[in-house]
């Protein structure tokens, strides 16, 4: 086993080291002439009796230190919708109910049409993928425990009351909370004024008979405030035990 | 006329050396155990194999995983990595790739391993010379006139991804 992976890491060596391919320059005596077939000759990857060609180039370009798309703070990527303003304060139920500083807070939802963002499957991807990836989004809390996002307004589809998903983890990636955040219902509510966009609210599913807030939504219920002239704001808080 | 696209499978593990390579491990990584566990909660899975073999869904990963290589993918410059020509120059220009999980454990990152599939464009396969590929970029404006081309060596983990004859 142990000699099968450490021959697995010579053929990849082979590809990515600079070192190996450096053992095989073009001004140097190829060290091996076999006329057909690949051997592997200490390392070194030696296909139809000649060796590749080391890179001969200026070095760069220097790689730096990018995050992953997810992180920005306005998610809408062009989608159409009423503007959501998303602020989500954290504290640590394991400290006194204080701020919660450091922690990663992931949230996506659905657009207007109730559609999340794909993923891309197997297909080929194109380079853009923040248009991939939109309505979500991931920020890291401030010393408030508080993260904000702009976003639109989450449409809704069957068996499901309006939601945005929220994953809470602690600055090393480990999770902490999975939750949702439930928005308030009825007359003179954003959801009745959102009215569902071109759907309306016909077979809309309410908190009370959601499979997720129908246990109970309290603590999973955010304040709505806003129209749909100038656009709507959320403002929850979490305990989480970090 | 031959009209072929190459494909790259650039594969990162453990003994990545070069910052570029490093960087991408490292963060796809922390991505992935971000993202599994998404699908690990309440379960006994840690390896990527498990998740993709209990819980269909989570073959979104590979996708939900790629959002933390794009920014080192655009730095790249369209430039595919490693793969050089004859005076030793990278020249294969992309403009699609798909990042994939080979393996991974959310409790051991000496288990992660990557791939990056880089996809060129149209390329004319005119000639063979020796062991070499002679191939230039196709543009169909330029048919009939002289051609700057490349000579290149089919290396490990290259593929003629597609090929087309045109008459």
């Amino acid at each position: 086993m142990e000699r099968k992976s450490f021959l697995k890491s010579l053929m990849i060596g082979a590809v990515t080291s600079s070192i190996v391919a450096e053992a095989c320059q073009k001004d140097s005596i190829a060290t091996s002439t076999s006329s057909s077939g690949s051997t592997t000759t200490g390392g070194t990857s030696v296909i139809n009796g000649s060796c590749s060609v080391a890179p001969t180039e200026t070095e760069g370009p220097f790689p730096t230190k990018s995050p992953a798309s997810y992180v920005r703070s306005d998610i809408t990527d062009g989608r159409t919708g009423y503007k959501l303003a998303v602020n989500i304060f954290l504290v640590n139920s394991n400290n006194s109910c204080n701020a919660l500083p450091g922690a990663l807070v992931d949230i996506w939802h659905c657009d207007a049409q109730g559609n999340y963002s794909e993923y891309g499957g197997s297909g080929l991807q194109s380079t853009n993928y923040t248009s991939v990836h939109f309505l979500r989004g991931r920020q890291t809390t401030d010393s408030n425990g508080a993260v904000a996002f702009t976003s639109i307004f989450p449409g809704w589809y069957s068996g499901r009351a309006t939601h945005i998903h929220v994953h809470v983890y602690n600055s090393s990636g480990t999770s902490l909370k999975v939750t949702q955040i439930a928005f308030p219902e009825g007359s003179g509510t954003a959801v009745a004024a959102v009215n569902g966009y071109s759907k309306g609210l016909s077979g809309y599913t309410y908190n009370a008979s959601d499979n997720v807030f129908g246990d109970g939504y309290a603590l999973e219920l955010a304040t709505v405030t806003g129209n749909t002239t100038d656009g709507f704001v959320l403002n929850i808080t979490f305990a989480v035990p970090a | 006329m031959r009209i072929i696209t190459l494909s790259y499978r650039k594969i990162i593990d453990i003994t990545a050396q070069k910052p570029w390579e490093k960087l991408v491990y490292d963060d796809s990584y922390l991505e992935f155990k971000i993202q599994a566990q998404n699908f690990t909660i309440g379960t006994d899975h840690t390896t990527y194999a498990q998740l993709i073999q209990n819980i269909p869904a989570a073959k979104k990963l590979g996708g939900m995983v790629s959002a933390s290589v794009s920014g080192y993918i655009q730095q790249l410059n369209n430039i595919v990595p490693d793969i050089l020509n004859n005076l030793g120059r990278r020249f294969i220009k992309f403009d699609k790739y798909q990042f994939e999980i080979i393996n991974s454990d959310i409790l051991d990152i000496g288990k992660h391993q990557v791939a990056i599939n880089f996809f060129s464009g149209p390329m004319i396969w005119h000639d063979t010379v020796d062991n070499m590929l002679l191939v230039s970029e196709y543009r169909a404006a330029h048919a009939g006139n002289e051609t700057l081309t490349y000579l290149f060596t089919i290396q490990p983990y290259v593929n003629i991804h597609s090929l087309k004859n045109t008459y």
